[in-house]
């Protein structure tokens, strides 16, 4: 054959082959997005497909999938004021006990190879969480007032019924989240995988005996190494869906036919798509691809064009807001007046406006909570006492002069040994919405007379690292991690900012970046923001609300940090194929992946 | 030992020599990056609601695959283990073997990047050529600004556009992914992996087509004004012929270039792989760099170091069979 005809042909093979995929009904369609409305098609934003990962559920790069074929006994409602508030996963209903938690099975859990859930994998699952840092002393240690899931046996009462055992002497508020938390995996995939001695392991890292604690703690890590690398053949799940295979773009997962609640799954297949960043995910909406995706930043053109495409926008709450945190090491950030004034200056609704429009709410005053908590554990009187510090030029002005500033002729500030007064403000590479609101601060405080310049860190694990190296004095951090109030003021009150645990006993010392006092004094009272914290761990919730308020108040008028917007849980649904999705103000839904949507009813074929 | 032979080894041995020096250069280099892969993922726990102590707790079971011990020791260990071809384990994958990963992610890079580079070396060759002997009639003049206008758009410019045009406004043209079907050698998933292949290898190719277009252009002209061009006319041989000795000359210098991008291409190219949401090494490899995975990333590096020390041997070697002045 001449060389033109051979390209001839080859031309003609590759279009033959593109025009049959069209046409072909002999191989199975797995990204059926446009034709099949059967087939689900999201994104996990937690969990990209990385090509090669094992389907296994404790590595650090799951190919699994949490709602789908990853499945809990339990799924957290995020709800602030009853931390164990959950969905029913596994478990169809659990009460806690003086020594644990009772939990009632699904009374149709089965696995995705037709054998029902049972004891056998309940206690593998608990051991392998052992293994994994998920619970037990080793986290323990770290944080004692905290507390882990410290469990000392599981044991089957019958009839379904399965009991949790605390260990004796640990009593911890949050038992009972914890252990409907647990990731449930099978017995027969996983068992041979867990050292037989495990369970005598276990109780010694309960052991009195320091030393043999410690030696079974780092026994039960070396045996989570090779769990964690460990790829299973094929995916055994107990949730709606079982994967059927993955590739590089995309993970397959069929309906569980054994699934204990199958006739509410209404999708046969779910293809949860591989992205690498949040312009990937807008391009799938934009074409109408995605039936939900979840959140990303995004400016209010993308937004317009999702929306054009057909989406539903749904907003819930996000425990989680950005802030502007000082280093008070460095002068002149270790005056309160100082970060006052700043806080006058910035305008949080213009630079919310800029660098989170879609995805944030201007914060109402600094808490160490976004409003939405803050408002469930603050009164009416406490929540009108914050100051809102609203944009005020001249109390910035008067509070700079307080602290010993001057302004020059030129309207420029210095600092009371009368040089001038620079700050640099930093914020992290692909974190789009800080980079974009360090613009308009830095344009706000050096219009104010505060010349200031936006810099940016390569990446995340540099900013981290650098900045517990105290290299930044002004930088932007995530605050008010909730719903759970402690963990919230741990991120100010925490080890950032010195305050660790010694033999079960909170101290403060120098190892932090954030270096406020050990000590407020606000109100005329004196408020100790470590220990607070610390007690809010083994507080009720409903008996949290006079430590939030000391907190609350000595966050507001201290400033460790400014905080500038708290994020809004933005999620998108499609209603072209399928129907029935949660909507806004179904707060506990919209806080749990699709899947937990699917087990309770939701999205049905249209 | 012939001639070919004694140059064969001689290469090779270099080839070695500069492997291990890149190794090394690597190892130490992606060591000295700030931050470490634990702390990234300990934020991630953080935000996924874990207290500080679980946090750390699950770090140290996820991330015990990180080496403590000395440099100098990790670094031994890690050339021991490569003469036994063991690239290491992965710490942002929990153990799994760095040459698992990295094969998962390899035919996807491959597959578009060589396409691309052999599209574009034909048709930027081809029309360099044209450019170079009509370089005074307006179609020339109209090549060459063409090659001059692709080869500087920034390569996301052009991948946005034809994502823009092709997928989300014609709908033409799938995007994400490698294929619609599950895989196999059937012609549905053989055509779907076409499919989802075409934008990301028409934007390197348009992208890449300039420079070879440029490069031969320059070539070309400059072979035109050699003595043995006026003397081959001046004997009166056919345009064909002319055109035939134009061409084996002037390539020669882009068969350089050519072996060493065969050899680059391991490397994947990250802005179209990310726009396209396509997963081969180039987005590997920002992974590993984002997670501080550092065997993952000494093994892609050591891939692309290998493939291109390949490719310019191999170029070397085949530089004698195509430059009969070489051999002398």
């Amino acid at each position: 054959m001449s060389r033109p005809k051979t390209l001839v042909a080859a031309v003609a093979a590759a279009v033959a082959l593109t025009a049959s995929s069209a046409c072909s009904g002999s191989a199975k369609k797995i990204n059926g997005g446009g034709s099949d409305g059967n087939v689900y098609t999201s994104i996990d934003a937690n969990n990209p497909i990385t090509a090669g990962a094992p389907m296994n559920p404790f590595n650090a790069s799951p190919n699994t999938f949490l709602g789908y074929d990853q499945m809990q006994l339990g799924f957290d409602k995020k709800n602030p004021a009853d931390p164990n508030d959950f969905f029913p996963g596994l478990a169809a209903s659990w009460t806690a006990t003086d020594t644990g938690l009772t939990v009632q099975l699904q009374p149709n859990a089965k696995w995705s190879d037709g054998t029902p859930v049972t004891l056998a994998d309940i206690k593998t699952s608990v051991a392998v969480a052992y293994t994994q840092g998920l619970a037990g002393p080793s986290a323990a240690t770290a944080n004692p007032s905290a507390g882990s899931l410290e469990v000392s046996g599981v044991k089957d009462l019958g009839g379904g019924k399965i009991e949790f055992d605390e260990q004796p002497g640990v009593k911890n508020l949050y038992f009972t989240r914890l252990a409907l938390s647990l990731t449930i995996v099978s017995d027969k995939v996983y068992g041979s995988q867990v050292p037989a001695d495990v369970w005598t392991t276990i109780a010694a890292a309960q052991g009195p005996d320091a030393n043999a604690a410690k030696a079974a703690i780092t026994k039960l890590t070396t045996e989570g190494k090779a769990l964690a690398a460990f790829a299973p053949a094929k995916d055994v799940s107990a949730g709606p869906f079982v994967i059927d295979h993955i590739d590089p773009g995309s993970a397959v997962m069929n309906r569980n036919p054994y699934f204990y609640d199958v006739k509410k799954i209404a999708p046969k297949q779910v293809v949860v798509r591989h992205f690498t960043g949040n312009e990937q995910i807008w391009s799938y909406m934009k074409a109408g691809e995605l039936d939900s995706a979840p959140f990303t930043a995004m400016p209010t053109n993308v937004l317009n064009q999702v929306l054009g495409a057909g989406y539903t926008r749904m907003d819930s709450v996000s425990f989680v807001g950005a802030s502007i945190a000082f280093n008070e090491k460095v002068a002149p950030f270790d005056k309160t007046a100082v970060r006052q004034a700043l806080a006058y200056v910035i305008d949080r609704d213009a630079v919310t406006k800029v660098g989170e429009p879609v995805g944030g709410v201007p914060n109402a005053a600094t808490t160490g909570l976004i409003k939405a908590q803050s408002d469930t554990f603050l009164s009416a009187d406490q929540s009108a006492a914050l100051n809102p510090y609203k944009p005020d030029p001249a109390k910035a002005a008067a509070l700079l002069q307080s602290a010993g500033f001057k302004k020059d002729s030129s309207g420029q500030w210095h600092l009371p040994d009368g040089s001038a007064w620079k700050i640099t403000l930093q914020a992290v590479n692909g974190f789009s919405d800080w980079i974009s609101a360090s613009a308009v601060i830095a344009n706000e405080l050096t219009g104010f007379g505060i010349p200031t310049t936006a810099a940016v860190t390569t990446d995340f694990a540099t900013y981290k690292k650098e900045m517990g190296a105290g290299k930044y004095a002004f930088g932007w951090w995530l605050v008010a991690l909730g719903p759970q109030t402690d963990k919230a003021y741990n991120r100010l009150y925490g080890s950032d900012d010195g305050f660790v645990y010694t033999n079960g006993q909170i101290t403060h010392n120098d190892s932090g970046w954030e270096h406020t006092p050990e000590t407020y004094a606000v109100n005329g009272q004196t408020v100790a923001t470590g220990p607070l914290t610390a007690q809010l761990s083994v507080t009720p919730v409903a008996d949290q609300k006079p430590i939030i308020a000391q907190l609350a108040a000595a966050t507001n008028q201290e400033l460790p940090v400014i905080q500038i917007w708290d994020y809004t849980r933005v999620q998108f649904t499609l209603n072209k194929r399928f129907t029935n999705f949660p909507k806004t103000g179904d707060e506990a839904l919209l806080a749990n992946p699709p899947g937990v949507w699917m087990m309770q009813g939701y999205v049905q074929n249209k | 030992m012939t001639g070919f032979g004694r140059r064969l080894a001689g290469k090779l041995a270099m080839g070695l020599v500069m492997v291990w020096a890149v190794a090394t250069f690597t190892f130490f280099l992606v060591r000295a990056l700030p931050g470490n892969p634990g702390d990234v993922q300990y934020e991630n726990y953080i935000l996924m609601g874990m207290s500080p102590g679980q946090a750390q707790a699950r770090v140290n079971a996820v991330y015990g695959f990180t080496s403590h011990e000395p440099l100098p020791r990790q670094y031994g260990g890690y050339l021991w283990q490569l003469a036994q071809g063991n690239l290491g384990q992965s710490t942002s994958y929990s153990g799994v073997p760095v040459a698992h990963i990295i094969g998962s992610a390899l035919p996807w890079t491959v597959i578009p990047v060589l396409s691309g580079l052999i599209v574009s070396f034909l048709i930027g060759v081809a029309a360099g050529v044209v450019a170079a002997v009509k370089r005074s009639s307006r179609w020339g003049g109209l090549l060459s600004l063409s090659g001059s206008v692709v080869a500087g758009v920034p390569t996301f410019v052009v991948a946005l556009l034809l994502l823009l045009v092709f997928h989300t406004e014609w709908h033409l043209l799938p995007f994400g992914g490698t294929s619609d079907y599950e895989a196999g050698w059937n012609a549905p998933y053989v055509g779907s992996v076409i499919e989802h292949a075409v934008l990301p290898v028409c934007t390197y190719a348009l992208l890449s087509y300039g420079g070879w277009l440029l490069a031969m252009k320059s070539s070309v002209i400059s072979v035109l004004g050699d003595d043995f061009i006026l003397a081959a006319e001046l004997r009166g041989i056919t345009p064909v012929t002319r055109a035939r000795y134009i061409g084996r000359n002037a390539i020669l210098p882009l068969f350089t270039v050519l072996a060493l991008s065969f050899g680059l291409m391991f490397g994947g190219s990250i802005f179209i792989e990310n726009t396209f949401d396509y997963p081969g090494l180039g987005s590997l490899l920002l992974k590993a760099i984002g997670t501080r995975d550092y065997t993952l990333m000494s093994g892609a590096f050591l891939l692309i170091t290998v493939a291109v020390i390949a490719a310019n041997i191999l170029a070397d070697l085949c530089y004698t069979l195509i430059d009969p002045r070489v051999r002398r």
